[in-house]
């Protein structure tokens, strides 16, 4: 079976909705080998080879042959090959003399300092990286690490698959991180024994102090410290759960219903990078008696 | 009192405290140290960044069985960047939250359970 590919494919709710009911078509088709067609796609953002990714290593893992075929625009192309994505489909691995990629890249739940390694070399080491502030770069870092092992705690996946792009232009960073293992919603509703729907458990996991965690370290604070942060970097961030979708961009807060269920969680953050703040306390914190 | 230094850098062998496997490294040496009745003394040097997430398994973990009283005691914090210290000041309040909902929830178990 051959499936194709929408012409402009982005990071909102469409992009994430044409994504996700592909993957239930080829789920639910008889064939099982299938061809995923870029013959009408001119327009595909380099971060959701992200999703794409994630969503074939599952089919993979249902028992279809997957291939990518009809790459033709030179763009789409040219980004899919240097971050990576094509490389597992036959096509050769270029260097990135563009510093805007940040490669596609699947992990182990289990290796966390590959991940920081991904980091450092991807994002911290990059010469073309926009000019920002020095703690702004920190806090940004420390936010990827924080939904990384949001990811990684909740999911209980097979592997997590991340990818990024720079806008020079926009001044922004995107950078996407999938798992597929359990979603949001399963993971509230059957830790508070509720029935809520997937963008009210989306929110609630958002909220301070919110955690399905039940051993001895305690939650409750990585998301919502992302949240402040987007909020103050006047940045973007997407959770596509189930079939949630929640989209928080300069102080509104969107939220919608998929068509289909995603079998996991995906988390996009967008960072503005042309942002000014100074990031320091306003008040200095003494570390005696601070327990 | 016999003082321990744990030098967090060369426990995780990465200069990032960001990972919760890492953080729990770091509690299980802190642990050891405390149960022999010696006093700690935690040092960031050399740490470039943390997590909450790191946070939570190296302190938050503690108030699983030391009192706010018994760390201020033993547990002294050097060398943490002063950007951070907010992290370390979230990751304590709300364990001290987190661990006194347990252990209201766990009790309330045990009422419907055993009826006490």
């Amino acid at each position: 079976m051959k499936v194709h590919l929408n012409a402009k494919i982005i990071s909102a709710y469409g992009g994430y909705n044409h994504i996700i009911e592909l993957y239930h078509r080829i789920k639910n088709s008889s064939d099982n080998d299938i061809e995923i067609s870029f013959f009408k796609t001119t327009w595909f953002e380099a971060n959701l080879a992200a999703v794409l990714g994630a969503i074939i290593e599952l089919l993979e893992s249902e028992g279809k042959s997957i291939s990518i075929i009809e790459v033709n625009n030179p763009n789409t192309k040219d980004i899919l090959k240097r971050n990576g994505f094509l490389v597992d489909y036959g096509e050769e691995s270029i260097s990135q003399r563009q510093q805007t990629i940040i490669s596609y890249k699947k992990f182990n739940p289990n290796a966390d300092n590959e991940f920081i390694n991904y980091i450092k070399n991807e994002l911290l080491s990059k010469p073309d990286f926009p000019k920002h502030s020095v703690l702004l770069g920190k806090r940004i870092n420390e936010n990827i690490f924080e939904l990384y092992e949001n990811a990684r705690t909740h999911g209980r996946c097979q592997k997590i698959h991340t990818c990024g792009q720079y806008y020079p232009n926009k001044k922004r960073l995107d950078i996407t991180i999938v798992d597929m293992g359990r979603t949001i919603k399963n993971n509230v509703n059957e830790y508070l024994k509720t029935d809520m729907s997937s963008s009210s458990a989306i929110q609630w996991a958002l909220k301070y102090g919110n955690t399905t965690k039940t051993g001895n370290i305690s939650g409750g604070l990585g998301l919502s410290i992302i949240m402040e942060f987007i909020k103050l970097n006047q940045g973007k961030i997407q959770i596509i759960s189930s079939d949630g979708f929640w989209e928080y961009l300069r102080g509104e807060t969107q939220t919608n219903i998929l068509s289909n269920y995603f079998p996991g969680t995906i988390a996009n953050i967008e960072f503005n990078l042309d942002d000014e703040k100074s990031y320091k306390l306003k008040k200095e914190i003494s570390l005696d008696n601070i327990f | 009192m016999i003082t321990k230094r744990l030098i967090v850098k060369d426990i995780i062998s990465i200069d990032t405290a960001v990972s919760t496997d890492n953080g729990d490294a770091v509690y299980q040496k802190i642990v050891e140290v405390l149960n022999d009745e010696h006093e700690v003394i935690l040092d960031f040097k050399g740490i470039s960044m943390m997590t909450t997430a790191f946070l939570n398994a190296t302190i938050g973990q503690l108030y699983s069985s030391y009192t706010s009283e018994q760390l201020n005691k033993s547990l002294k914090l050097q060398n943490v960047a002063d950007d951070d210290k907010i992290l370390f000041k979230k990751v304590i309040d709300r364990a001290k939250q987190y661990f006194a909902n347990k252990i209201d929830f766990e009790n309330s178990a045990n009422n419907v359970i055993y009826g006490s």
